[in-house]
């Protein structure tokens, strides 16, 4: 995994972590991890990690338009390694083109 | 996070990425997302016509009712007028002074046909997915809803039957339903609510947009709506239930964006999914 992937991971496991408070199992967040069965994640438990998304990185990583791509079979099944893919692909063309950074 | 009528409501904002959208008559509307009581949140909008709404030029913004979802729970304080006053003030709180697009899903809707009662002049359209204006009718239909809930989910093994059949994350919800209608008074207080009188329902002059699914019993709502608000279209989806929404994402979509442009004079084009 890019160095830059794996930074985006922490961060995402913070948030994720930051999300479910208390209810946030002891298990190992990966890239295979999914949000709904292993996480246990309600959709407005995604709906806030989406919020967190946007206060970190700004409108730069839009997850609703993320998410509008998406059929429904894959958004129930979301990976937190597409998520980061997304993350790490928004970052990468906001640099390209010189519109913000992190 | 939004302070608003004494509460802390959980809200998300969703600008629009391009031009705002070209109304014929006037400023560009706020499109407002409500979502239904008990068990829904802000996502069954999120994940449906959020996006779309915003793609479009609509300035978006949803949020979860009180005591629902990730905004605060008070012990009281969930009749009809709790929740206008709610919403009045979020759009207060967030400064939305323009027009208003009203989106409401099951008694999110009675939501919005509350708040039109209320500020007639401050909503341009409202779109009401399986739902009702605050009628007695359909009050009586929200009572027998919510007291069938509240007499099942505290049943022992009832989660756990819900769980096995539906899955782990129905599960949690069901328990946090359960959680909401035993820490608080909305089963006892929301059918109970004080009605806006019938002509004040009678005075929304905006369009209006009623989707029913055809296998609920809540498209029996239809013709009072028609009664009383005669602008109203009204379109049942066939073979469809009381998640019409969830279920028929992308039909719901076409609906709206349909009669936005043909009822409410907006040049919306129809957002590809790219």
């Amino acid at each position: 995994m890019p160095p830059a992937q794996d930074t985006i991971l922490a961060e995402l496991t913070e948030m994720i972590d930051a999300v479910l408070g208390d209810f946030a199992d002891d298990q190992v967040v990966t890239m295979d991890t999914t949000f709904s069965a292993d996480l246990g994640m309600e959709s407005i438990d995604v709906v806030a990690l989406a919020g967190r998304l946007q206060s970190r990185y700004g409108d730069t990583v839009n997850f609703a338009h993320f998410v509008a791509k998406l059929d429904l079979e894959t958004v129930r099944e979301l990976k937190v390694g597409q998520l980061v893919g997304h993350i790490a692909d928004s970052l990468g063309q906001a640099d390209e083109v010189g519109a913000g950074s992190r | 996070m939004v302070r608003a009528n004494g509460i802390t409501l959980h809200t998300q904002r969703l600008d629009p990425p391009g031009p705002a959208v070209d109304g014929r008559t006037g400023p560009t509307p706020t499109a407002v997302l409500i979502h239904g009581m008990a068990s829904d949140t802000m996502a069954s909008w999120y994940f449906t016509l959020a996006e779309p709404l915003s793609r479009a030029g609509f300035p978006t913004v949803l949020y979860d009712l009180r005591g629902h979802g990730r905004s605060e729970r008070p012990a009281t304080g969930y009749a009809l007028d709790d929740f206008v006053d709610d919403l009045a003030a979020l759009l207060d709180s967030l400064d939305v002074t323009g027009p208003l697009l009203l989106l409401g899903n099951s008694f999110g809707g009675t939501i919005a046909f509350g708040y039109a009662a209320r500020h007639p002049d401050r909503v341009a359209g409202i779109v009401t997915v399986e739902s009702g204006p605050p009628v007695p009718e359909w009050m009586r239909r929200v009572r027998e809803r919510l007291a069938r809930v509240a007499a099942r989910l505290p049943r022992a093994g009832a989660v756990t039957e819900i769980g096995a059949r539906r899955g782990r994350v129905a599960a949690q919800r069901a328990a946090e339903t359960q959680r909401m209608l035993t820490d608080t008074s909305l089963a006892q207080e929301l059918p109970a609510s004080p009605l806006p009188t019938a002509g004040a329902l009678a005075a929304i002059g905006c369009p209006v947009l009623c989707l029913y699914g055809g296998d609920s019993a809540v498209v029996e709502l239809a013709p009072t709506v028609r009664g009383l608000l005669p602008q109203t279209r009204v379109v049942v989806l066939p073979d469809q239930k009381h998640t019409v929404l969830i279920d028929r994402p992308e039909e719901v979509r076409r609906l709206v964006f349909a009669w936005l442009a043909e009822e409410c004079s907006l040049d919306v084009a129809q957002p590809t999914t790219a």
